[in-house]
């Protein structure tokens, strides 16, 4: 115990940046916030329990929970700072992530037949899809949210992790299609497999673009693209979609004026600056702001940008934490993606492999077009950054999709000790 | 006041953020490094010590397992054919002794004294069979000769 916690190990180093956080936060408004010690204690004592049970229980992947721990508290941190109430709501939905983490490992160790289920992945998601299109609210421009009582709920969020193990459930199918040996029926087959995969994940797509959630489009598109790439292995069909993409990316900015918008205030926002361009302008004038070490926690004025606390809460740390501070944040993504990249490559299970593949790159994807959209990079699209954003669906189903990426990981592990017991 | 010491806290919160991402690194690192290392070992290969403790809590390198093929000494100095950079292993601590297909173990006068089954090791040479339970330092080791199903 003593030795887990020792200020040389990145846990003890967590806690005392969450003290340092805490501290800042609990300063930076008079009069002096008491909810925070108590919020304080508990966020840190949940991660240190979670990364101790992982570690002492020999949960897999060490990496993973500590990594999203240091995000989660700067993300909570910075809605807190923003928005008190937001900031409650968040560590709420917080603990119930990190028992979502626990329940979703478990469930998913003691289910084996996965990779078998791909008939209810796929009708899950249409029911999802078609219950958003009826019920679903217009939020922002976006039809994807369901309200039920006083909590709203986006569905794509549940539906991304669907989609990740309905495409392993196909990669899977056609992995064992290429060990057979008859050759011409196989590229039959293949053809077969190919167009069924292309129309499940268009058919995702559609839906999303019914919806006019741009972002979580793309962000589908992306998950699919790479898990072609990684596992189809051929270019002609690989530049057939990209193809395919390129006519819909077009088609898109010719017949709605929503995108063009978008790529208008990407290509040049400042002639738009009071109306259009706002939201862009005001995120690069806090990135602006913030310098090197930031203005501080509760010094800036990060609340000037709207949606602040969802999609644009990377402008929001990068003034306050500075653009060392922003750094770090993506800099943690990277060793995430890592890991997962890692996981995927030792484990031998096909569908196995695609699932942790899927996860990572649906993390790293999703980092990579909000930032890439707060920092002006590409054109915008409302996304949410895992772990940070502020958003009970978005955050527990990063949560619910790192328990699955955890519980691939210490299958895997217990696998290999095995087959090296029966190798020797 | 209390601007002061939020200022001094956001420098603090910076270094504090990039110590730990190298922390992280640095543990992945040595997690990299054993595999390496393991991989050049082969596998197959009898018999060997296989390390029982929690690797990354230590916060020094170690491998998982070191194969004993002939006479090899363990301690922290570079000369020695298995290096620890355990602060509680004397530099040359102990020796494994392969002779007529048996193997053994020697204590080379270390500080902190070698336990084979949590007996002292001494300066004569310890038999060693399968499933023995070696100390050293902070480390527990398994004498491993022959494959388990």
């Amino acid at each position: 115990m003593t030795r887990l916690i020792s200020w040389r190990q990145p846990l003890g180093i967590l806690i005392l940046a969450d003290a340092v956080i805490f501290s800042m936060l609990y300063l930076h408004k008079q009069p002096y916030d008491y909810a925070l010690i108590p919020i304080g204690l508990i966020i840190v004592s949940l991660i240190c329990a979670s990364y101790l049970i992982i570690i002492r229980k020999g949960l897999g992947d060490q990496y993973l929970f500590l990594v999203v721990g240091m995000l989660a508290s700067i993300g909570f941190a910075m809605i807190f700072r923003l928005d008190r109430a937001y900031g409650i709501k968040q560590a709420v939905w917080l603990t119930a992530g990190v028992i979502l983490f626990f329940l979703s490992y478990w469930i998913y160790i003691k289910i084996q037949m996965w990779d078998r289920l791909l008939f209810y992945y796929m009708s899950c998601s249409v029911l999802l899809f078609s219950a958003t299109l009826i019920l679903g609210k217009n939020i922002k421009g976006a039809t994807n949210w369901i309200v039920i009582g006083n909590h709203t709920f986006q569905p794509s969020e549940i539906i991304k992790i669907l989609f990740i193990f309905s495409l392993a459930c196909f990669f899977k199918g056609s992995q064992q299609f290429i060990h057979n040996n008859c050759r011409i029926e196989l590229n039959w087959h293949r053809t077969v497999k190919r167009a069924a995969i292309a129309l499940m994940a268009y058919t995702f797509i559609g839906f999303l673009i019914l919806q006019r959630d741009w972002g979580s489009a793309m962000l589908f598109f992306m998950i699919y693209f790479v898990m072609l790439y990684i596992f189809d292995g051929g270019w002609r069909f690989l530049a057939l979609n990209a193809g395919a993409a390129f006519i819909g990316a077009v088609g898109g900015f010719m017949m709605l004026y929503h995108i063009r918008v978008r790529v208008d205030t990407w290509l040049n926002p400042w002639p738009h600056i009071a109306d259009k361009g706002y939201q862009i302008t005001q995120s690069l004038f806090a990135i602006a702001a913030g310098g090197f070490f930031g203005t501080g926690l509760g010094m800036g004025k990060p609340e000037f940008i709207p949606e602040v606390s969802t999609d644009f809460i990377f402008s929001a740390i990068c003034e306050e934490m500075g653009i060392l501070g922003g750094v770090a944040v993506v800099l943690l993504y990277f060793i995430l993606a890592y890991r997962g990249f890692k996981i995927a490559l030792t484990v031998k299970d096909i569908f196995k492999k695609a699932v942790a593949l899927g996860i990572t790159s649906m993390f790293g994807f999703q980092t990579f077009i909000i930032i890439g959209g707060v920092i002006k990079l590409i054109p915008l699209t409302g996304i949410t950054l895992p772990f940070i954003s502020y958003g009970g669906s978005s955050l527990t189903a990063s949560f619910i999709a790192l328990g699955i990426l955890q519980a691939i990981s210490a299958g895997d592990y217990g696998e290999t000790e095995e087959q090296a017991g029966e190798g020797e | 006041m209390p601007v002061i010491v939020s200022t001094i806290l956001k420098y603090v919160f910076v270094v504090i953020i990039y110590l730990f991402i190298f922390g992280v690194i640095r543990l992945i690192y040595l997690d990299i490094n054993s595999i390496n290392r393991k991989g050049t070992g082969g596998k197959g290969h009898y018999p060997y010590i296989k390390l029982i403790n929690i690797r990354e809590n230590l916060g020094f390198k170690v491998d998982e397992t070191y194969h004993i093929d002939k006479d090899i000494e363990i301690g922290r100095l570079n000369k020695n054919g298995i290096v620890i950079n355990d602060p509680y292993i004397s530099s040359r601590h102990a020796r494994f002794i392969v002779r007529d297909g048996k193997y053994y173990i020697e204590d080379q006068g270390s500080t902190n004294g070698t336990l084979v089954n949590g007996m002292a090791a001494g300066r004569q040479e310890t038999c060693l069979n399968d499933g023995d339970k070696i100390h050293m330092g902070q480390l527990d080791f398994l004498f491993v000769d022959r494959p388990h199903v």
